[in-house]
């Protein structure tokens, strides 16, 4: 029950994430339009953001006991307040930075950055725990990271798929955007409590 | 005005002059676009390939290079009842250039600058369809709304056929976007899309050309799936009563003859389908499924409508 509970979570993550880009992609299109240097920005930013994130989370995972629990409410707390400042203010921010700069990659970059970099860095600092979780229960570093990555990018792929064809076409953007909130809310205060559970002897 | 006329009538000229002669077919896959270009006998067309088919953007009789081949470019000109001076128009989407090379040579003083995403559509229209940009036709290779929003000139004109593939991209077909190029339109000016009848997405685009526009009349080209709305931002006076237009004659100009019959245009004037547009949603730019509409086919209500 409990890893079926902790793939969920895995897959959730892996949801929220690549499915973020594709509601990225609507929140840019109307401020910078959809050239190709808008994906481009866009998929370096959270290409950029799984990297780091991704780092950040196997310095923590490796953290004594006290330091890993504030990294991992850390993570959690910098996710919810930047989804819920992309969902609040988000097309404001937007608008400001296009009024602020010329035409060009600068201003979307930027937007990027602002928007997606730390909702993303911080939801992919999870992984490399989870990593960690598998392997303290008995499953191989191997396995258990191979496991972890699949998961999470089947996760990706339902994402991607499901905000395409199904939640784009059916719910506005911002409320898209709520919903992301509310699963990010509820996944990572899932994830962090199983994150902290002690292991069955 | 001589020699913008003679400038107009050569460009296309030297362009056709380095025309091969024989038959061919080529394929560009360019930055937004997989474009085919071919040429059969005297005609050259550009088509997009996209969701397995293959979209006419646009072609040209290289014996007739004004005379519209995709047809509706003519029913474009329907704007010309509503609007009879087009002295400056923009144009997003400059596909096979279609519009221009017969819009330079009617209206030679005429500015009309064109914006386009894709720069190999400007470098392949030099080189096979007859049109290079020039002082009366600029070209800013840039995002159509982009531009529109950081333009701060009025037109006469504004002119939306920016399809990528067969379909407008969804930020082009918002009410946000429409409320920006009615911003841009002088005060009789008027806004013309080209707009695809075949598909539920066409209800969903009157509806919001509708919450923008206070008018909107339609040309419908006949059997080809496409309709031309035009839309001005004011009440009055009457567009959408065809016996207030200038006649088909008043705004025929000299070098329509044999290309574009205005009587047909005008005939092309069809009402809007406001029983299925109830049905329709008004899209912005927090909600435009615009791909999801345009993958439903619209069922034959207007078929039928058509036939009756």
């Amino acid at each position: 029950m409990t890893h079926l509970a902790f793939y969920v979570f895995v897959t959730t993550l892996g949801i929220l994430s690549m499915g973020f880009q594709m509601l990225g992609s609507r929140l840019l299109s109307p401020h910078f339009g959809s050239s190709i240097d808008v994906w481009a920005c866009l998929i370096s930013t959270f290409l950029a953001a799984f990297s780091i994130g991704s780092m950040l989370g196997g310095w923590i995972s490796n953290l004594p006991l006290e330091p890993r629990r504030r990294g991992q409410n850390i993570g959690a707390v910098a996710a919810v307040v930047t989804l819920t400042i992309t969902a609040l203010w988000g097309r404001a921010i937007l608008g400001g930075i296009e009024e602020a700069f010329p035409p060009g990659g600068l201003g979307v970059l930027l937007s990027c950055v602002a928007l997606f970099f730390v909702p993303v860095t911080a939801l992919s600092t999870f992984a490399p725990q989870c990593v960690q979780w598998l392997a303290v229960r008995g499953t191989p570093p191997g396995k258990a990271s191979g496991l972890v990555y699949g998961v999470s990018t089947l996760g990706n792929i339902a994402g991607v798929m499901l905000t395409t064809f199904v939640l784009i076409s059916h719910f506005r953007v911002s409320t898209l955007l709520y919903l992301w909130l509310a699963v990010a809310v509820l996944c990572l205060a899932g994830l962090v409590r199983l994150l902290r559970a002690p292991q069955a002897s | 005005m001589k020699r913008s006329l003679l400038l107009t009538l050569a460009l296309p000229c030297a362009a056709l002059a380095a025309e091969r002669a024989g038959d061919f077919t080529e394929r560009h896959d360019t930055i937004y676009n997989s474009l085919t270009i071919e040429k059969r006998g005297n005609i050259v067309e550009m088509r997009a390939r996209a969701r397995g088919t293959e979209a006419l953007e646009s072609a040209i009789d290289l014996t007739d290079p004004f005379k519209p081949i995709v047809h509706y470019i003519q029913s474009l000109y329907g704007a010309l009842f509503i609007q009879p001076k087009p002295q400056r128009v923009l144009m997003v989407g400059l596909g096979g250039a279609g519009f221009h090379r017969l819009f330079s040579a009617a209206y030679p003083d005429a500015l009309l600058h064109t914006i386009e995403l894709d720069p190999k559509v400007l470098e392949l229209c030099g080189v096979h369809m007859g049109f290079t940009p020039g002082p009366k036709t600029p070209v800013t290779i840039m995002d159509g709304r982009m531009f529109i929003k950081r333009n701060r000139e009025q037109w006469d004109w504004l002119i939306l056929d920016a399809y990528r593939g067969g379909f407008v991209p969804p930020h082009l077909k918002t009410e946000e976007f429409y409320r920006e190029c009615a911003a841009r339109l002088s005060d009789r000016g008027v806004f013309i899309s080209n707009l695809h009848a075949t598909t539920e997405l066409y209800y969903s685009d009157l509806k919001t050309i509708q919450a923008v526009f206070p008018q909107v009349v339609l040309f419908e080209t006949e059997g080809r799936g496409n309709v031309i709305a035009c839309a001005v931002k004011y009440r009055e006076p009457l567009i959408i009563d065809p016996t207030k237009w200038p006649t088909p004659e008043a705004v025929t100009q000299p070098v329509f003859a044999g290309r574009v019959d205005m009587k047909h245009v005008r005939g092309e004037h069809v009402r809007l389908p406001l029983n299925r547009m109830r049905a329709g949603q008004v899209l912005s730019d927090d909600f435009a499924p615009v791909e999801f509409l345009d993958a439903l086919k619209a069922n034959n209500a207007d078929e039928q409508r058509k036939k009756k």
